[in-house]
This record gives C-alpha cells, structure tokens and sequence, in this order.
C-alpha cells in the first residue's frame, strides 16, 4: 500500500509545481480546466509507474510489503483523485472566498476602514454576482436568451444537485 | 484494507449524523456541527481500529496490510480529505450565490432568470444584502473587524487573514482585490 502512497504523493507534487508555473505563466481564463487537463495524464502515468517500478521500490523496508497488490494500486488512486479535489477546493476558498475579499478590501483601505456602503460598492452583492455570472456563462452552466439567463444541461444537473443537497441539509443563508 | 474499510464506513456515519444534527440545530454557525461530526468519526475510527480484529472478520488474507500504522495512517488521510471534501460541497451547493442562481432556474423552469432577479436572490434589494448579514456579524463577533461611527475597521486577526488571503491569491496568480 505505502509504494502507492509514494508514487501518489511524487505526481501531486509534481503536478503542484507545474501548476504553479502554468498559473503564473499563462495565466488561464479558466482555471479549474486547466489543472483538470495538467492532472489527467498523471492519472495514466501513476498505472505505468506502478506496474514498471518493483513492489519495494528499491528502498521500502519488507514491513512496508505485502498486501494484494491490485489494492494498493486502486488505494493509491483514490488518494490521488482526493488530492486533486482537494486541490481544487484550496484554489476555490483562495480564488473566490467572499470573506476573504472583503477583509482584503479593508486592510487597502485608507485608515483599513470602510462604511456598509463602500463595501457594498467593493464587494457587495452587485460586484459579486458580475463575476459569478461572467464565470457561470465562461464554463457554460449558464447561456444569455436576450437579457434572461438560462440552464445549460450541465447547469441543469449543478442546479439539480443544489436542490437535493439543499433538501438533505438544511443549512441556513442567515 | 482494513483501514480504507473502517474509514468509509465512519465518513457514512459522518454524513448521515451532521446532516440529522443540521436539522435540529438553531444557529448560524453550522461548521460546528461539521466539526463536531468529523471529532466524533475520527475517534469512532481510532476506536473501531483498535478494537476490531485485523481481517474484519471478513477480509481475504491477501487484502491485510502488513503494517498497522500504514493501514491506520492511510485510512485517516482518506478521512480527512473525504471529510474536506463534503464539508466545501456541503457549504458550496447550500450557500454559494452561483449555486442559488442555478437552483432558483432549476426551480423556476424554462423562462429563466434576469441579472435583477439573480441579484434580488442576495437580497440586493435589502439596505444590507445577505452576503453582508451573513458574514459581517460573524466577523465582528470573531473580534476581526470592529464596528465604528457607522463604518467598520479591520483589527490585527482579519489583517492577518486578509495578508494570507493576498499571499495565496499570488500564489494562484489570482488578481488581489477579487
């Protein structure tokens, strides 16, 4: 289990650092495709690496040896698929955190102080749903008839899932 | 194997205890109820792992880690991620203004929505909109802002949080102030 654990934990790395470099080099419009697309092949490559490389990897101790190796190999995936959600949810809270960007909008301010009302206008909810509509349109969950926003099939589905998670959960907007 | 196993079954556990503690609980601060269901899945984990023999009862020879810390290790790291996972989509699909766009079109139907009635679901209408009442009393209350002469001022916690927020839009290369 621990040779897939290693190999696993190698690729993120790698992936991590040519993420990085991608992000400030490039600079993609649209982010989350872009680390999906760098991702995908470390997928392919971890199966080659594990099916190439012995079960020790030359220098695991024989304690660390020994399970069926299928599971370690399917064990080694999850990780690297959660680490990948993972990922993309730290781009996420980084990218679009709402608290995040108004304390950020207070340290700038002069004297680090703002009235309700120039928040509103740095963060409020008019800036804030100009981007999330501009990013729901970019990645196509959504698609402008005239001046009325519609569900793609694929925004159909996010919504579908909202409305069922909404039910299950019963988290409160206040 | 056995870990994997045990960690599954305490993230069920997990989903199913925060999502009927979620009905019965009356406050605004439901990360609490998260957190409280990731403590008590972690210690139902190190417990059951401690105490449960090393096949399960049921597992083949073949699937036993050989080592135990590795097997309880590994389970825990899936635990962990797995817990991050459903917390984020959990706050995501119940909270997130994008996600209440697309429920309030899956709900509306075909006729779909205007830019005036996406902003009228935060409440733009309202002197202070829902992503204010929502947030500013809890960063108030958090000691990262204060209330001042009708405007609020950032104190030494939200600087810090603010200066990691900035250092970590650099790092994805995310413009600062959005």
């Amino acid at each position: 289990m621990l040779k897939g654990l290693v190999l696993c934990g190698l690729l993120m790395a790698t992936w991590l650092i040519v993420q990085a470099a991608v992000f400030h080099l490039v600079a993609p419009r649209k982010a989350f495709a872009s680390m999906l697309a760098l991702f995908a092949p470390t997928l392919p490559l971890y199966l080659v690496l594990y099916v190439m490389t012995p079960a020790d990897l030359g220098f695991l101790p024989p304690a660390f040896v020994g399970a069926d190796w299928r599971l370690g190999l399917v064990n080694g995936l999850i990780l690297q698929g959660l680490l990948f959600l993972t990922a993309g949810l730290f781009y996420s809270h980084a990218d679009r955190s709402i608290t995040v960007r108004l304390l950020i909008e207070l340290a700038r301010a002069p004297q680090q102080r703002l009235t309700l009302a120039q928040m509103q206008a740095v963060c409020g909810v008019e800036v804030l749903m100009a981007d999330r509509l501009e990013i729901m349109l970019a990645n196509r969950f959504l698609i402008a008839q005239g001046e009325r926003f519609v569900l793609t099939p694929k925004g159909w589905i996010g919504g579908s899932i909202g409305v069922a998670a909404r039910k299950i959960l019963r988290m409160k907007a206040l | 194997m056995k870990g994997l196993v045990l960690s599954a079954a305490a993230l069920v556990l997990l989903v199913i205890g925060s999502a009927v503690a979620l009905r019965f609980y009356r406050g605004n601060k439901e990360f609490r109820v998260f957190l409280g269901a990731f403590a008590a899945a972690v210690a139902l984990y190190a417990g059951a792992f401690w105490l449960s023999a090393p096949d399960l009862g049921f597992l083949p020879a073949g699937w036993r880690e050989t080592s135990a810390p590795v097997d309880f290790g590994n389970g825990l790291v899936l635990l962990v991620l797995m817990f991050h996972g459903y917390w984020c989509f959990s706050y995501f699909a119940c909270l997130s203004p994008s996600m209440s766009v697309m429920v309030a079109l899956r709900l509306w139907g075909r006729d779909g929505m205007t830019r005036a009635e996406a902003l009228a679901i935060q409440g733009s209408d309202q002197p202070v909109n829902l992503i204010f009442q929502r947030r500013i009393p809890k960063l108030v209350q958090g000691g990262y802002v204060r209330e001042e002469a009708g405007g609020y001022r950032i104190l030494a916690p939200g600087e810090r949080v603010a200066a990691l927020g900035s250092f970590l839009k650099r790092l994805i290369n995310a413009q600062v102030g959005a």
